[in-house]
């Protein structure tokens, strides 16, 4: 094994391994959010981990993107069906925020408080 | 009123415990992970079967060059009808919950601020936003229509129009914002966007094709008008889009605005009146 071919193993893990940290940070700020704002906010850090992932995985060196207005087809080019579903994902992702943002709004009026862990299940 | 707050030393206790398990479960699931991450393909550099055929019959067979937006609107159509409806819900989500405790009746009249202080603007200001404003709307449109040719496509053009309408509200105010943009019409693009949509797949069915077949004259590959019912069913999405995240600003916006006094928190009596010259906007 040698020195350069040990660093390309190592810079090929690197997308999935950022891919791990963001998911991973993004579900400790959850776990000790102390604010359902910021823990929205961590939630979509750990979305965010989901494009880095679909993206990398539909990634190709030297590839185009998936656009034959100027090259000509055949031309190789990145994975247009990951592209896809990363579109998706954002949708989905900016949609679900405005949704919890929604009802974080409901509770901040109802109970004056955003502090998980201040708020008791069904207490009136 | 509430029973009795949890004293500050339980909740650090909870959240200590509540760290302990998750990094006892993160040790768990990492060596998952790393080893998942080390048997993966190497990256950049592995086969891409799906993405390779769509490349190779996208341009022949659909007459279209961008192939994200050949995935999204007609190899895998019926999936963004899904997500349509799944954006469509999430709007109506939040305009209940929003519009249903602060009721109709303020947004029938909007302009109608009681108590709410207007804030000077600088001229500068106002003219930036008026420049602008048009011309992120109208870049919103171009990267709506040019879907099918160059990167874009409804739901990137559409998110950019709705944002571009904030620029009126940077410049003109609350007032001027709901002046132009009226709440009723962008509910009825977001449903009408959405149902256009689901009209293309009938529209197929109506010819006794599979839902969502593409039925319409494909075009040349790179014209703006290539791609036949991928167009229309794009139009769906940019208005559904545009409109939908409009009503979200809004529902947003009108959140912010002060209560009439009877309904105001006794701790502010300077937006009681109104003339309060530079009162605090939440």
């Amino acid at each position: 094994m040698s020195a350069t071919s040990s660093a390309a193993h190592w810079a090929s893990l690197l997308p999935w391994l950022v891919a791990i940290w963001l998911f991973a940070i993004g579900l400790y700020g959850i776990v000790t959010s102390r604010n359902f704002v910021h823990l929205i906010g961590c939630l979509s850090v750990v979305q965010a981990s989901t494009y880095v992932l679909l993206l990398a995985a539909g990634y190709r060196f030297g590839g185009v993107a998936p656009i034959y207005y100027t090259h000509k087809p055949g031309t190789p080019a990145v994975d247009p069906v990951l592209q896809a579903l990363v579109l998706t994902d954002v949708v989905v992702g900016a949609t679900v925020s405005a949704l919890l943002l929604a009802l974080v709004l409901q509770l901040h009026k109802r109970r004056g408080e955003l502090d998980p862990e201040k708020l008791r299940p069904m207490q009136q | 009123m509430s029973p009795r707050p949890r004293p500050e030393r339980r909740i650090a206790f909870a959240i200590r415990l509540r760290l302990a398990l998750f990094a006892l479960a993160g040790l768990c699931a990492l060596g998952g992970a790393l080893h998942v991450a080390g048997r993966m393909p190497a990256f950049g550099a592995h086969p891409l079967p799906y993405g390779d055929e769509i490349n190779r019959r996208g341009v022949p067979e659909r007459h279209v060059t961008n192939m994200v937006s050949a995935v999204n609107f007609d190899y895998r159509g019926f999936d963004t009808l899904g997500e349509e409806f799944m954006l469509l819900c999430a709007v109506t989500g939040v305009t209940v919950l929003l519009r249903g405790t602060r009721g109709e009746a303020r947004s029938a009249q909007p302009g109608r601020v009681e108590g709410r202080p207007i804030l000077p603007r600088s001229e500068a200001t106002v003219l930036l936003s008026r420049v602008l404003a048009p011309l992120i709307l109208m870049f919103g449109l171009y990267v709506a229509l040019h879907a099918m040719t160059t990167p874009g496509g409804g739901f990137q053009g559409g998110v950019i129009a709705a944002t571009g309408t904030l620029l009126f509200f940077a410049g003109d105010g609350y007032r001027g914002w709901r002046r132009l943009i009226r709440s009723g019409a962008m509910d009825a693009c977001e449903g009408s966007g959405a149902s256009l949509y689901a009209l293309c797949g009938f529209a197929s069915m109506a010819l006794g094709l599979p839902f969502l077949e593409n039925v319409l004259p494909l075009g040349t590959p790179g014209d703006l008008f290539s791609g036949g019912l991928m167009l229309v069913e794009n139009a769906g999405v940019a208005l559904a889009v545009g409109g939908g995240f409009v009503v979200l600003f809004i529902e947003f916006l009108e959140e912010t605005r002060v209560e009439p006094p009877e309904e105001a928190p006794g701790d502010a009596p300077g937006h009681a009146t109104g003339d309060a010259p530079d009162g605090a906007r939440s």
